[in-house]
């Protein structure tokens, strides 16, 4: 479920990395306000690193012959409470992007969301905590971790749904996407929230005291939630503003599919229709529009002359050469550097 | 689970690589956090046909391998990884987007293989600037700029903690599945009934190894708020080399050759 930076504009990948840093500032503040954040700090470190190591597990999936691995967030939800979760989850996924090539620079901030936020901040709170609320058992445990284990990997799927459609990079129509993504999505999830069910059971059996600690949250509970509510919204405003002037510079990508929505000739006066209905109902007119877009017509084809403009035959020609000579200059300078260190160490 | 040592391996190839002394090591960490961020969102902002504009652009790579000498292999291996799900985003195109946007010798180019060959492009610069950042710069040195540009501490302790376990946790992983195949008679995977008990049992181990590890830190006076010196400071000659990176990007996403 990483995403890439090629599949991502500049706009909705900075405008998903301030989020990001925005969930990590709130998180480290509330984990630095409990006293044994110090001790804490280990230990989130060694649940991300376990994070790294649990997806080197292949186990088999019985009648299937495929194997799967287990992902994450719930796991360590359940392990450490939300916040702390959250922040080992962002430390695997920056490694894993700097050192494996798994996720983008510049799609951290999705990433992090989809992966981090939502199953921590949002799922485990929402979901699993309730569902324990009268105490761990091997039932509720694992229930809860089912549950909450699926909704999470399908609510992330949906976000890279989103996230790419409104970069506007790929052509898949928003419907089919979808029915992609998040078919395959919940038979993960449903996997993983098994074993997120078998892990958090033998650790209940052998240390039951670190299920309740995490899950009973007590100590987490006197810190406030305005504040991070009003940076959410705020940051949810500038988002928002974001994919908006994005959409307007590019006009070959959702603003087409909106003005499409429309009248399919003539996508300017579609949109400045769109502008004015959304004027007046802005919340249902956007969502009108979302939906609309799935009925991208695959052969309809939308090239304004300008976005072809650097495409012609000399253009591929003049990559090409690019490319050689780019190649022959890295080439050449090893060279050189090779030969100056046999010279020296001759 | 061969890959267990190959993964093990690849963190230290990276990390090998990182201490190296050329040129490109020796600048400010700051510098080369700053290019290749810069580097990316300006590979990410060129428009969804424009392959050939793109193409000048992998100069980036290409110099920096040499003048890091990084072999290209290594890097080469982890590009791949980040290709399936771009290749398939990628395909999707060149089914839907039939049109023909030129033709070379009589054989039509359609506007979808078009946008696949700009993706890949994009990916393979986008993973390339992000790996030569790491194979580059050391763990170390990058968690210090980290802290100096006042990411929270704990955040970076949690990130640098995390990376060195991995490590640790990989060694305890690997003679658990050693352990966990001589007693079931060399079975290749894991059966899905004992997952629960043997990742379990790997978290407990690492929960305590990690406790023994910190106090152990503590007692030898490690604490969260110590902020490591610079090695050196901000010298021209990284805003020089930071210079030479982002100005000819910026023109060429501005002034596109062709």
């Amino acid at each position: 479920m990483h995403m890439a930076d090629a599949l991502l504009s500049p706009a909705v990948g900075l405008a998903m990395d301030a989020v990001a840093v925005a969930a990590i500032g709130i998180s480290v503040a509330r984990v630095k306000k409990d006293e044994f954040s110090e001790k804490k700090i280990p230990i989130m470190g060694v649940a991300g690193a376990l994070v790294f190591a649990g997806q080197m597990i292949n186990f088999t999936i019985p009648a299937t012959g495929s194997s799967g691995h287990i992902g994450g967030g719930i796991l360590l939800a359940g392990l450490l409470g939300g916040v702390p979760a959250f922040l080992s989850i962002a430390a695997v996924l920056i490694i894993q992007c700097l050192f494996f090539a798994d996720g983008g620079l510049l799609a951290l901030g999705c990433n992090i969301f989809n992966m981090g936020v939502i199953p921590c901040l949002l799922i485990y709170p929402l979901v699993f905590k309730p569902l324990l609320k009268r105490g761990a058992d091997v039932k509720r445990l694992s229930a809860a971790s089912v549950v909450s284990a699926t909704a999470g990997l399908l609510a992330g799927a949906f976000c890279v749904v989103l996230e790419t459609l409104f970069s506007g990079i790929t052509e898949l129509p928003f419907g089919t996407f979808v029915t992609l993504m998040l078919p395959v999505h919940l038979a993960i999830g449903l996997v993983e929230g098994a074993v997120t069910a078998a892990v958090l059971c033998f650790i209940w059996k052998m240390r039951p005291e670190l299920i309740e600690s995490a899950n009973t949250g007590k100590k987490l509970g006197a810190v406030s939630v305005k504040k991070p509510l009003i940076v959410l919204a705020a940051l949810a405003v500038v988002v928002a503003g974001a994919l908006s002037l994005s959409a307007s510079s590019n006009p070959d990508g959702l603003e087409w599919a909106i003005g499409n929505v429309f009248s399919r000739g003539d996508a300017e006066a579609g949109l400045e229709e769109f502008e004015e209905n959304a004027a007046t109902n802005p919340v249902a007119d956007g969502a009108a529009a979302v939906q609309e877009s799935t009925a991208f017509l695959p052969d309809y084809a939308f090239k304004d002359s300008e976005s072809a403009a650097g495409t012609s035959v000399a253009g591929l020609v003049g990559a090409a050469v690019t490319f050689a000579v780019a190649g022959a200059a890295g080439l050449v300078i090893g060279k050189v550097k090779k030969s100056k260190k046999t010279e020296a160490g001759a | 689970m061969p890959n267990i040592a190959s993964s093990a391996n690849g963190l230290r190839a990276l990390e090998s690589l990182a201490a190296g002394r050329t040129v490109i090591h020796r600048l400010h960490p700051a510098a080369k956090l700053f290019c290749a961020l810069a580097f990316i969102v300006f590979t990410a902002s060129f428009g969804r046909y424009d392959f050939t504009r793109l193409a000048p652009y992998l100069f980036y790579p290409f110099l920096m391998m040499a003048l890091a000498e990084i072999p290209y292999g290594i890097l080469l291996k982890r590009v791949l990884i980040a290709l399936p799900f771009c290749l398939f985003a990628g395909l999707s195109n060149v089914v839907i987007d039939r049109e023909t946007a030129l033709s070379i010798g009589g054989a039509a180019v359609s506007f979808g293989v078009l946008s696949l060959m700009t993706i890949l492009l994009k990916m393979y610069l986008c993973v390339m600037a992000a790996l030569l950042l790491a194979a580059t710069t050391p763990f170390a040195e990058l968690t210090a700029q980290l802290r100096r540009l006042h990411i929270p501490a704990p955040f970076v302790t949690v990130f640098e903690i995390t990376y060195r376990y991995i490590g640790v946790l990989l060694e305890e992983l690997r003679s658990m599945t050693t352990a966990y195949r001589l007693r079931s008679g060399d079975r290749k995977a894991l059966d899905v009934r004992h997952m629960g008990s043997f990742t379990g049992g790997l978290l407990l181990r690492g929960f305590d190894r990690a406790e023994r590890v910190h106090a152990a830190m503590c007692c030898r006076g490690y604490s969260l708020r110590r902020v490591p010196p610079a090695r050196r400071g901000f010298a021209p000659r990284d805003a020089a080399a930071a210079a030479l990176v982002c100005v000819p990007a910026a023109a060429l996403r501005l002034f596109p050759l062709w």
